[in-house]
């Protein structure tokens, strides 16, 4: 397979996520200061940040095993409710990936939409909703046209970044329905989901580490 | 038994919510396990902690999974897709409010209850606060869903094939159904054109007069309504659970059919068991909690003169305000219910506990409820409101026209009695009477409330004999059995009850033979006790001449007054507590000062070994701020929290130094477990001597004016880890006092106090005995004296054991005194040592026990 993602390449993804994580954190924050608790980017960068940590030193024999190990770190180390949600992301992704330590576009593409049923049986959430999803299904969606049209790979993480930043935008006017925003009601329009940026920055560090 | 998780974003707050939680269960053990936090400070959850805590508590009877918010739920969720498929499939996670349903789903586990029993309970966790906040809305007692309109509706029927029809439990086991549902339920009797009531109401079910044979018609709306019929149809199909024993067995009183009493209903004429003799010896008991003999008309407090007064029945305040004692009352008697429910589960099985089933759905009735509001609104007084209202029930009821309904009726007044003995500020006190006092349990509060002028013994169906009221039973001297079992709560009134302290026989209604027997016994105790009493105040000396200190253990100037009479030799261990509980500052030296001296004035010279406060977080001080502890037995407490607030220190050892300038006064510290708390407290002492210019005696000399040659200072032994180091702390104490009754909790692993390890707590285990011979060994040769002041010091089979051991000074109750001196006079040392040797090799307390049996 020429064009197929290796699993340094998708270590690499990881740990630009995570660099974008870090540089974003106190805007993530900020955002959720606006609806929520105020922690979404400390929380997310505490856990990348062990992600990080976790992956040094440690070789990976397969993407089943490296993204188990990316989805049980978050799980334990992010402590909101992103964790449960990231950590199911990354579990289901590395379980569609499979037990190859490399994987194909399309391959890509399934287990990112594996990634994201896992998101929706944890959340629990639906378009609108003003949660990550909003960011990530539309992500999903493009990613999946883009390679079924034959696109480059390149061509259709952009594709899939831009998306996830549109649907990551159009959380601002929404009312939260779910997570701590949803106790806000009415005061929750007028903000951007902070979970929708995170899950643009997940996009868009595929967009630079695998295109 | 269900195992309980409790999932939060803060550790602080899960095990807050669990001490809460604990404070219910009285010691029962419950399982619970805690996923909180990310770290002790860190809010957040995490799934692993989550999976790890329902696997420490995993167990056939399932886990029960309680969550606060957001990422709780969420990772709660993912915990069960990361564990094993076998345990997962027998977790639930429950939607109940996290504090009170974690409350209501620990009691209802340590009762024994199913895993969906343990649900249901947390579910309807909300219903005593709704009720008080929104009395008499819809949503107060339950969450049933609003009725809308042209909803649809299903429709079934089916006929009663209980013996006694829908009487009270199975009309319980009913109403409880329907609560757990999302549905609005009305039934019929169609079989006497009955009017439809609501199936969530027990009070309302069980007047629809349905006996065995008729026909029922269930009508439910909402969104679970199809469920709501299934499931009654599937219940009534199955005789709502009934054991058929229970369904076929007529009786005419609150007894249930297997011949059990229910103990909070009113006993009716002829109630009770219908076999005299001896009690079942099912679980172990009864246990000899208080040495002698009793032998008298047994009598149970409470339930007694319910009678409105005149001034009962004139509200207090306007109806708002007068409707708000209701849901207090009632949450009171629930929590009393609840408590009864879960020892009786425990002690004789599900079946026999469901009687409080009905209890409780009877206070969380919404009809019933309803109606006490309407009279208080009304303008009745809260207690008439309330008698009047249930009455009605147990009224219509008695009108149904079958026995065993009739007798259903009890039940009802049984709560009737309990929520208006609290109305009227009647539950915990009661007058003590002539005879045998029968009751379940009692707090320390109503034990040391008895005289044994009046109270001639104590007979209780539950506790252990290392509990509060066991002791303080000892030390009124009034004789007493404890964990008899629920059947003695059925001995009517009046009915003769004979026991033995010191064996644990007891005999309800004893025939004259036996009765011969126990006075017989009872006479010629009393005669050695005479005889002891003679000699009590001349040294108790061994056979072969050595002289044991023989004390007393005092908490009162009552105490000391007893001490001084029965001939102690000095007061081995004098309480401080008293002081310091039940009020809402901390007592000033002055007044410590007036309090000590009356104490040890009533000594008449004897010394008094005073022991500085000895709380902690099972007694809470209202004036010292104490964060909740999981095991406040393991916690800051004694001499810990002493050095963590020396102020109180400070002030109790300045009163103590006072009152030395002119009495023998020795200051004992507790709990201690590192010779750095003995140094810290000497440190502090001696602060307190320079500022009142007096020098200690003993040890730890300072320059000062006035003489204190008196002042002695020591330690209480309690932790395994001080008697191993007695060495250690040797050179700064004069003396040691081993707190026998804390040394055995601590070496045991065994709770004071829980009921169900009152044979597994005995002060004879070999490794408590190797404990104390490690104390005498350590100071053997020197000046120290070693005493032991914990109940075993009185036990006659243990006295020559602790003097062969190496034991100086025995501190029992104060009128134990004239006898333990009396055994200590027929003694060889050479002989006990002997005996104390074979007792450290010995494998088990009742192979100890056994030792001088010939």
């Amino acid at each position: 397979m020429s064009n197929a993602i290796t699993l340094s390449a998708l270590t690499a993804w990881v740990r630009e996520f995570g660099a974008l994580i870090d540089t974003h954190k106190d805007e993530l924050t900020q955002l959720d200061s606006a609806i929520g608790d105020a922690d979404h980017g400390i929380n997310m960068d505490r856990g990348m940040a062990a992600v990080l940590a976790a992956l040094d030193g440690e070789e990976f024999p397969s993407n089943a095993a490296l993204f188990k190990k990316i989805g049980m770190t978050l799980v334990s180390s992010v402590g909101g409710a992103s964790g449960p949600l990231y950590g199911t992301f990354f579990l289901r992704f590395g379980a569609a990936c499979g037990d190859a330590a490399e994987v194909d576009p399309e391959g890509f593409a399934k287990a990112m939409r594996a990634g994201l049923d896992g998101v929706v049986a944890r959340g629990k959430a639906e378009a609108g909703d003003k949660t990550m999803y909003d960011a990530l299904a539309p992500a999903v969606d493009a990613l999946d046209d883009a390679i079924a049209s034959g696109s480059e790979l390149r061509a259709a993480l952009r594709a899939a970044a831009g998306a996830a930043e549109s649907g990551r935008d159009a959380t601002t006017p929404m009312l939260a329905r779910k997570g701590r925003a949803s106790y806000l009601g009415e005061r929750s329009v007028g903000h951007q989901d902070p979970g929708a940026t995170s899950a643009a920055l997940l996009m868009r560090a595929a967009a630079s580490a695998l295109g | 038994m269900v195992g309980i998780v409790v999932v939060s974003h803060s550790h602080v707050l899960a095990r807050s919510a669990v001490e809460i939680a604990r404070e219910m269960l009285h010691g029962r053990g419950v399982d619970i396990a805690i996923a909180a936090g990310l770290d002790e400070t860190t809010f957040g959850t995490d799934a692993v902690k989550v999976q790890e805590a329902v696997e420490q508590v995993d167990g056939p009877g399932g886990v029960l999974v309680l969550m606060d918010l957001g990422s709780a739920v969420l990772s709660a969720e993912l915990a069960l897709d990361l564990l094993d498929p076998e345990i997962s499939s027998r977790v639930r996670l429950c939607a109940a409010p996290l504090v009170e349903g974690l409350v209501a789903a620990a009691v209802a586990a340590a009762g024994g209850a199913s895993l969906a029993d343990v649900e249901s309970e947390a579910l309807a966790a909300l219903a005593g606060k709704q009720a008080h906040l929104h009395p008499g809305t819809d949503s107060a007692v339950e969450t049933e869903a609003p009725v809308a309109a042209g909803e649809p509706e299903v429709r079934a029927t089916f006929t009663v094939t209980n013996t006694h029809g829908l009487h009270a439990r199975p009309a319980a086991r009913l109403a409880a159904e329907v609560r757990t549902l999302d549905a609005r339920v009305l039934l019929r009797n169609v079989t006497t054109g009955s009017s439809a009531v609501p199936g969530s109401s027990l009070s309302r079910v069980a007047t629809l007069g349905a006996l065995a044979g008729h026909e029922v018609e269930v009508a439910a709306t909402g969104s679970q309504a199809r469920e709501a019929v299934d499931h009654i149809v599937a219940l009534a199909a199955r005789t709502f659970d009934e054991v058929e024993d229970d369904a076929v067995t007529s009786t005419a009183s609150p007894v249930d059919g297997s011949g059990r009493a229910d103990p909070s209903a009113v006993p009716l004429s002829g109630t009770g068991r219908s076999e005299a003799g001896e009690t079942p010896d099912a679980n172990g008991g009864p246990y000899p909690a208080s040495p002698g003999i009793g032998i008298g008309p047994s009598w149970s407090p409470g339930l007694a003169a319910l009678e409105l007064s005149d001034d009962d029945l004139v509200p207090g305040a306007e109806p708002a305000v007068e409707w708000r004692r209701v849901p207090g009352a009632v949450a009171a008697a629930r929590r009393e219910i609840v408590h009864t429910r879960a020892r009786t589960a425990r002690e004789l099985g599900e079946s026999d506990a469901s009687v409080f089933d009905a209890h409780l759905m009877l206070l969380d009735d919404e009809e019933l409820l309803d109606e006490v509001r309407r009279r208080v609104e009304a303008g009745e007084s809260a207690p008439a409101a309330w008698s009047g209202a249930v009455r009605a029930v147990a009224a219509e009821l008695d009108a149904l026209g079958d026995d065993y309904l009739r007798a259903r009726a009890a039940d009802v007044r049984a709560v009737h009695d309990q929520v208006l003995s609290v109305l009227l500020g009647r539950s915990s006190e009661f007058e003590a009477r002539d005879g045998v006092l029968v009751a379940s349990d009692l707090t320390p509060a109503q034990a040391a409330a008895l005289h044994r002028d009046v109270v001639v013994g104590i007979v209780l169906a539950y506790g252990s004999p290392t509990s509060h009221s066991a002791i303080l039973a000892r030390s009124r001297g009034i004789p007493a059995v404890v964990g008899a079992g629920e059947d003695v709560l059925a001995v009517p009134d009046g009915t003769t009850v004979a026991f033995d302290g010191d064996t644990g026989r007891l005999v309800i209604d004893p025939d004259p033979d036996t009765l011969v027997e126990f006075k017989t016994e009872a006479a010629e105790r009393e005669r050695r006790l005479e005889e002891a009493l003679q000699v009590a105040r001349q040294p108790a000396v061994t056979r072969d001449g050595v002289e044991v200190h023989v004390a007393a253990n005092v908490g009162s100037v009552t105490d000391a007054e007893a001490a001084a009479a029965h001939g102690a030799d000095l007061a081995g261990l004098v309480r401080t507590e008293f002081l310091f509980l039940e009020r809402d500052s901390a007592p000033s030296v002055d007044e410590q000062e007036t309090s000590y001296r009356a104490v040890v004035e009533a000594l008449d010279g004897r010394r008094a070994v005073v022991r500085t406060l000895d709380v902690g977080g099972d007694k809470p001080l209202p004036y010292v701020a104490q964060p909740a502890e999981l095991n406040p037995f393991l916690g800051v407490r004694g001499l810990r929290l002493a050095l963590a607030r020396p102020e109180l220190l400070r002030d109790q050892l300045r009163a103590l130094c006072r009152v030395a300038v002119d009495h023998p006064v020795s200051i004992m510290f507790p709990m201690v477990s590192q010779v750095d708390e003995v140094l810290a407290a000497r440190r502090i002492l001696d602060d307190v001597l320079r500022e009142e210019r007096v020098v200690g005696g003993g040890h730890g000399d300072t320059d000062g004016a006035r003489s204190l040659p008196g002042l002695e200072v020591g330690m209480m032994i309690e932790v395994p880890s001080a008697a191993l180091k007695a060495a250690s702390f040797a050179p700064y104490v004069d003396f040691f006092s081993i707190g026998t009754n804390d040394l055995t909790q601590y070496a045991l692993a065994a709770e004071r106090g829980n009921d169900a390890l009152a044979s597994l707590a005995d002060p004879l285990d070999p490794g408590v005995l190797q404990l104390v011979s490690a104390v005498c060994r350590a100071v053997s040769g020197s000046d120290v004296r070693v005493a032991v002041c914990g109940e075993i010091a009185s036990d006659p089979v243990a006295a020559p054991l602790l003097l062969g051991l190496g034991v100086d000074e025995l501190s029992v109750g104060p009128y134990a005194v004239p006898e333990v001196k009396q055994a200590v006079r027929e003694l060889d040392l050479g002989e006990c040592r002997e005996l104390a040797g074979r007792a450290l090799a010995a494998v088990s307390a009742s192979s100890v026990r056994a030792l001088r049996s010939p």
